[in-house]
């Protein structure tokens, strides 16, 4: 397939992805500081400002606002054309990704990243994001989610289709890594507490920013403890948000991509990442706790972003 | 829904007050019945279907909102067996002339020793290509895709306005007005017996086949766009993906050893036939404009050596030159012997002193064109231009008389068309599409273009015109379910 074309995929689906994680991240924030007044939006592992790091805009955010207003940064982080990293402007880029690949996307996939571009300029969206916010963070979850099953349920398992998967999980491997980061470090500097209460919330909150509440109870059968959080949300082989299982994808689409033998690597992508995916496979959570979680998750960051580079290096055009 | 409607002629519709055509009167029934909000609801409904398909073409030389939907008008314009068939026959004899007469002027130049058309014409055309000269392509056919704009003046008659030879474009919406069509009017589509357009793109991808270079059984065919940002781009990605096959763009592909590959994942893998939507001039920066960012460094030579189709050929463009164009009845008398079946607009040429001055003399009753201008651009509408308007052409056709043509301002048939809740007659084109391969197949039917300002006979998307879905019928239309049918005025 064209180096071109790879490229338009995979970023396109990197972009929505993020999108999908920064709406979901804005809406859990608007609803703990509901929750729970000691919980403040300027907090670094509060939701709003994770969103911030994962957007990479906190130099425009203390730039052109003073964060103060809530209301104000909301809207620049969402709304602003003239913030590169806004919701609005990221979705722009996704739909100029999707615009150029059109013939492999196939037309309902195209239709979908159209749509939510469509509607998201519209004035209907402004005005329904003042309504309800949460209904609006929503609204874009599930259009990222149409997108991706139209995706599913159309495209022939080839290389097309393992360069949206790439994209897509490449990008929520440095999601997960970033916002479990900043909980830890944030959890690491307040040690001594002995306010149990706000902490299992805090745990709470970072299920359910990774859309991981249920499925924790579930699988965990536990209270939300730290060990046992980490252990599913970074070690679950099964949960589609858990490190070790994103992991898992990119590895098995860059090998579907290169093609090699089953037991051999094509790439150095997969091979960074086929080891990362071993290391998560015999590591277990005590012992991650133990050497440091916040070194642990670095760790996974450092690796992602090496592979990514790997990628842009042996497929891409530039 | 028709108040107020006026009858000037030729409309497409009614043959007078009240009385339709006969292939209209099942039309033209249903339509009332439907009703005016009915109607302007399922309008609504086609706009959004087209927005979010992304439907659009890019206006340039405005700095507003540059992608734009066509509007699309939901009365389809009917063809009758009998004038299609008619129209098929006229457009092959046409198409075959002008592929004979591009071989010959890149060959042994029959036509401009014998005098049939002036050779300095056509060595002065800008997009005459001196590098195809003795050049061969495969089967000899250079114009594999062509649009040929049709009109109907005031007696009903259709006349060739312009070949459309290099890259026309509009095929895209053919298609999917139709699919918009079924959608949002199944039943009335249901009742005629419309001939069906979607094995266009089979047909297409048949004629790119059969160019591969020789000895290549199974061709890699590829689209080549400028990119996201040309106003046809939607086009240009709708065929590729019809046909199951790459869209690429200049920056895809390289050239090595003397054949034209493209840039994969899996390194680089050979392309055979090129569909080409770039203009001659921005194929090759080796061979033509060395700023063009759009093509491929080295195409040309692949070309030469015969290791890559091009559709369309190269040079083609002297072919449908506006200063060519009066010549093109005499083409068929020469190179085929038989008469014209579809005849020209009467065209003035400024280099012909009698014509000068007729033009001259005449501006505000003439349209006057540049030779080397399509899409609606650089021309002079005599009759809704200004004073100071026609002074500056009558300078520029002074100053360079090779460069523009001049034809008497042509009543187009008008339709009826939904603007603003109810019905009124609108100017309209056909733009058919003619694919040659092996043989020479037409598209029942085309582009009708209409042009929505009322009275504009500006048919061009670039200028604000719309478009309609053409349905050629086959064998007779139906019969009305009431026969007694009344005054749409009542």
């Amino acid at each position: 397939m064209l180096s071109r074309v790879a490229q338009n995929l995979y970023w396109m689906s990197r972009y929505l992805e993020r999108v999908e994680n920064v709406a979901r991240l804005l809406d859990v924030g608007l609803d703990l500081e509901l929750d729970a007044p000691s919980l403040r939006s300027e907090d670094a592992s509060s939701p709003v400002q994770i969103a911030i790091d994962i957007l990479s805009c906190r130099d425009l955010v203390q730039t052109r606002h003073a964060a103060s207003d809530r209301g104000e940064l909301l809207d620049f982080l969402t709304f602003d054309r003239t913030n590169p990293q806004s919701i609005q402007s990221i979705i722009a880029v996704a739909r100029e990704n999707a615009r150029g690949t059109q013939e492999s996307l196939g037309a309902e996939a195209w239709s979908a990243v159209n749509r939510l571009y469509l509607r998201l300029r519209g004035r209907r969206a402004l005005k329904l994001y003042r309504a309800s916010p949460t209904s609006f963070y929503a609204s874009i979850k599930q259009s990222c989610i149409l997108f991706d099953g139209h995706l599913h349920n159309t495209l022939p398992r080839d290389e097309v289709y393992h360069f949206t998967q790439l994209g897509r999980f490449v990008e929520r491997t440095g999601v997960l890594a970033r916002v479990l980061y900043a909980h830890c470090l944030d959890l690491a500097q307040a040690r001594g507490d002995a306010e149990i209460a706000p902490r299992s919330v805090r745990w709470t909150a970072l299920l359910r920013i990774c859309s991981a509440h249920a499925a924790f109870l579930r699988f965990e059968r536990d209270r939300v403890e730290p060990i046992s959080v980490v252990r599913f949300l970074v070690l679950n082989p099964d949960f589609p948000r858990a490190i070790r299982f994103c992991v898992g994808r990119c590895r098995e689409s860059l090998h579907e991509i290169t093609g090699g033998d089953d037991d051999e690597y094509a790439s150095e992508a997969e091979r960074l990442m086929g080891r990362l995916e071993s290391d998560l496979r015999y590591i277990d959570a005590g012992e991650i706790l133990e050497r440091g979680l916040v070194s642990f998750l670095d760790g996974v960051r450092i690796t992602t972003d090496r592979a990514a580079d790997e990628i842009r290096r042996s497929f891409f055009l530039g | 829904m028709f108040d107020g409607y006026r009858l000037t002629p030729y409309d497409e519709m009614f043959e007078a007050p009240g009385r339709p055509r006969p292939h209209y009167a099942s039309l033209l029934e249903s339509l009332v019945e439907l009703g005016g909000e009915e109607l302007a609801r399922r309008d609504k409904l086609a706009d959004l279907t087209m927005r979010q398909q992304g439907i659009t073409f890019t206006v340039y030389g405005r700095s507003s909102g540059v992608e734009r939907i066509i509007p699309f008008d939901p009365i389809p314009r009917l063809i009758s067996a009998a004038e299609w068939d008619r129209i098929e026959r006229g457009l092959k004899q046409r198409v075959r002339a002008l592929n004979l007469f591009i071989h010959d002027v890149y060959h042994r130049r029959l036509i401009l020793k014998s005098r049939v058309v002036p050779p300095e014409l056509v060595f002065g055309a800008s997009g005459y290509r001196r590098v195809c000269v003795g050049l061969n392509v495969p089967r000899d056919v250079y114009v594999h895709v062509s649009g040929i704009d049709l009109i109907r003046d005031t007696s009903g008659e259709f006349l060739v306005l312009e070949d459309n030879c290099r890259v026309p474009s509009g095929v895209s919406y053919v298609l999917k007005n139709r699919q918009v069509m079924k959608q949002v009017f199944p039943l009335l589509f249901e009742s005629y017996n419309v001939r069906p357009v979607d094995d266009y793109t089979d047909n297409l991808l048949a004629v790119l086949r059969a160019m591969a270079p020789a000895g290549c059984d199974d061709p890699t065919v590829v689209v080549l766009t400028p990119g996201i940002y040309n106003s046809a781009y939607f086009e240009h990605s709708f065929l590729a993906r019809q046909m199951g096959v790459e869209l690429v763009e200049g920056r895809d592909l390289v050239f090595d050893r003397g054949q034209i590959f493209r840039r994969t994942t899996r390194g680089l893998e050979r392309v055979d036939v090129i569909y080409r939507r770039v203009d001659d001039d921005f194929l090759d920066p080796l061979a033509f404009r060395p700023d063009s960012m759009l093509g491929a460094a080295g195409l040309m030579g692949a070309y030469h050596a015969g290791n890559i189709g091009l559709a369309n050929a190269l040079g083609t463009g002297v072919a449908d030159d506006k200063g060519i164009y009066p010549f093109v009845p005499e083409m068929i008398r020469y190179y085929l012997s038989e008469e014209p079946i579809l005849a020209n607009v009467e065209t003035y040429r400024p280099l012909i002193p009698a014509h000068k001055s007729h033009i001259l003399a005449n501006l505000e009753h003439l349209v006057v064109k540049a030779v080397d201008a399509s899409g609606g651009y650089g021309m002079l509408i005599g009759p809704a231009s200004t004073r100071a308007e026609r002074e500056e052409f009558a300078r520029r056709i002074e100053a360079n008389p090779r460069g523009y043509i001049a034809q008497p301002t042509i009543n187009l048939s008008r339709h009826p068309t939904f603007v603003n809740g109810r019905l009124d007659g609108r100017h309209i084109d056909l733009r058919p599409f003619v694919l040659q391969g092996e043989e020479i197949t037409v598209l029942p039917g085309g582009l009708t273009r209409v042009a929505l300002p009322e009275g504009s006979l500006v048919v061009n998307s670039s200028q604000g015109g719309g478009t309609k879905d053409t349905w050629v019928l086959d064998h007779a239309p139906p019969r009305p379910a009431y026969h007694s049918f009344g005054n749409p005025h009542a």
